[in-house]
């Protein structure tokens, strides 16, 4: 469980805590005690859920209303009940499925653990997320960047989130540089490009393998080299085997 | 609206009216650019999803008729422009980075290279970062296709780095597309008229996995002066 304790580092400019900045980013509160997403016990739950399937198997801008009640077995006239339009139904269903992956990183966050160690595993749980919900995975980065306003503030704010996450590592570097401001980011574009390459390519059952790669990106800026390439090689011996 | 193609240079040479000599397929190759520099100005204006065929047909001056003889659908269409602009885009950068230098002076001259290229012309610009993202998964493989075109001039900073070949395999994708990423944003927030300052910015993303950032942040110094 996340703790909301500030850490002893003395420093003058404190890092904000996870919990906060996601209070911040106005993500959906009482993360943890959210069940499995997307459960099938309600019509509202599976239109969310076929409008994420639809989207993965044909795209957002593809992806009809027609479609989505037939799959959820829910009618047009429900559908418009509880959603204005296709986005607001996209929006909603990605603020749920994103709200439980956020909760996952919050839960490896620890303001204890050193700042490569809680990189490595917020990296790990991210990637090993995506990979066992390839629903998901495609909705939140391959969809919503382009799929009406909603979807993409949501993905915006979670960028936000890893993305204080991760400057945390401004606070102590190891090499004495004035590293652009804009470090952070770059790294997690950079990231990103690769799972979404992965994703796009049909790979995403074998996205954690991709965590040294991830955490030599995210980590080099604010480590330095030798550094971020010995985190690299120790995240290569946490890889998760297939079929272990 | 407010954003349009870049001027008199997106003209394009027409067939003259009425009874002409020309052969058929130089017609409509002259049809099927004035339809590609149409989806650029349209996509640019309205955006790919609120783009119609009829909106590419009227502004190319070509019929409905001609436009099904040449695109199966506005997607095709789009997809040929956003190939035929990444083509022009990925020369102009390679071309850049041929200068005989050291690799991060060449890394910079291709990477102002791109800046140049996409602040003459934003509408190929939003086209070739932002729009591609809302066109669907063709679209999207095809820019990342695109860019991996890039991969051989970002992997001779293995050659250069001390210790190049440690480096996670994945180097140069990551690399380019922080590159890629940071120029999206800065198109998403409208600040296309920002993008030569962004140099320093994405050399340094550039130059980071490779050199370190100690040394990044040098020559980030020293190459923009």
């Amino acid at each position: 469980m996340p703790s909301t304790a500030r850490t002893g580092s003395g420093s003058p400019a404190p890092t904000r805590d996870l919990p906060a900045v996601i209070e911040e980013e106005r993500l959906p509160a009482g993360l943890e005690q959210l069940p499995e997403p997307l459960v099938e016990h309600s019509q509202r739950e599976r239109l969310l859920n076929a409008m994420a399937r639809g989207c993965a198997k044909k795209g957002y801008g593809a992806t009809t209303i027609a479609d989505v009640c037939e799959a959820a077995g829910v009618s047009r006239a429900t559908f418009y009940e509880l959603f204005r339009d296709k986005e607001e139904c996209f929006g909603a269903a990605m603020e749920l499925s994103l709200a439980d992956a956020m909760g996952r990183i919050v839960a490896v966050y620890s303001p204890d653990k050193p700042w490569a160690t809680m990189v490595r595993d917020a990296a790990a749980a991210f990637l090993e997320l995506l990979a066992s919900r390839p629903t998901f995975a495609r909705m939140a980065l391959v969809e919503a960047p382009a799929s009406g306003e909603r979807a993409f503030e949501l993905y915006a704010s979670g960028k936000r989130v890893l993305q204080s996450l991760l400057e945390r590592g401004r606070d102590d570097p190891v090499e004495e540089t004035a590293i652009p401001s804009s470090a952070g980011r770059a790294a997690l574009s950079a990231a990103e490009s690769l799972i979404v390459g992965q994703i796009l390519a049909g790979n995403t059952a074998r996205l954690p393998e991709l965590l040294p790669d991830v955490v030599y990106i995210t980590t080099v800026p604010y480590l330095g080299q030798e550094e971020a390439l010995r985190q690299s090689r120790e995240a290569e011996k946490a890889i998760p085997r297939a079929g272990e | 609206m407010a954003r349009q193609a870049g001027g008199g240079n997106r003209e394009r040479w027409r067939p003259p009216r009425g009874r002409h000599r020309l052969p058929p397929e130089v017609v409509a190759r002259s049809q099927r650019e004035r339809l590609l520099d149409a989806a650029v100005r349209v996509a640019a204006g309205k955006g790919y999803g609120a783009m119609t065929v009829t909106d590419l047909t009227r502004d190319a001056g070509i019929s409905r008729t001609t436009f099904y003889e040449l695109f199966e659908d506005k997607e095709a269409c789009f997809l040929a422009a956003y190939d035929r602009a990444a083509e022009a885009l990925v020369r102009r950068v390679a071309a850049a980075f041929e200068a005989g230098d050291a690799w991060p002076r060449r890394a910079r001259a291709g990477l102002a290279a791109l800046l140049e290229a996409l602040t003459e012309d934003p509408a190929v610009a939003r086209m070739a970062l932002v729009d591609v993202g809302a066109a669907g998964p063709a679209a999207q493989r095809r820019q990342r296709a695109a860019l991996q075109r890039l991969t051989p001039l970002f992997d001779e900073g293995r050659d250069y780095a001390p210790g190049g070949r440690n480096l996670p395999a994945n180097t140069s994708r990551m690399a380019i597309g922080a590159v890629a990423g940071l120029i999206a944003d800065a198109l998403a927030e409208e600040r296309a008229g920002d993008l030569p300052d962004l140099l320093s910015d994405v050399l340094f993303a550039t130059l980071v996995p490779y050199i370190g950032p100690a040394a990044a942040t040098r020559e980030v110094g020293e190459t923009s002066r």
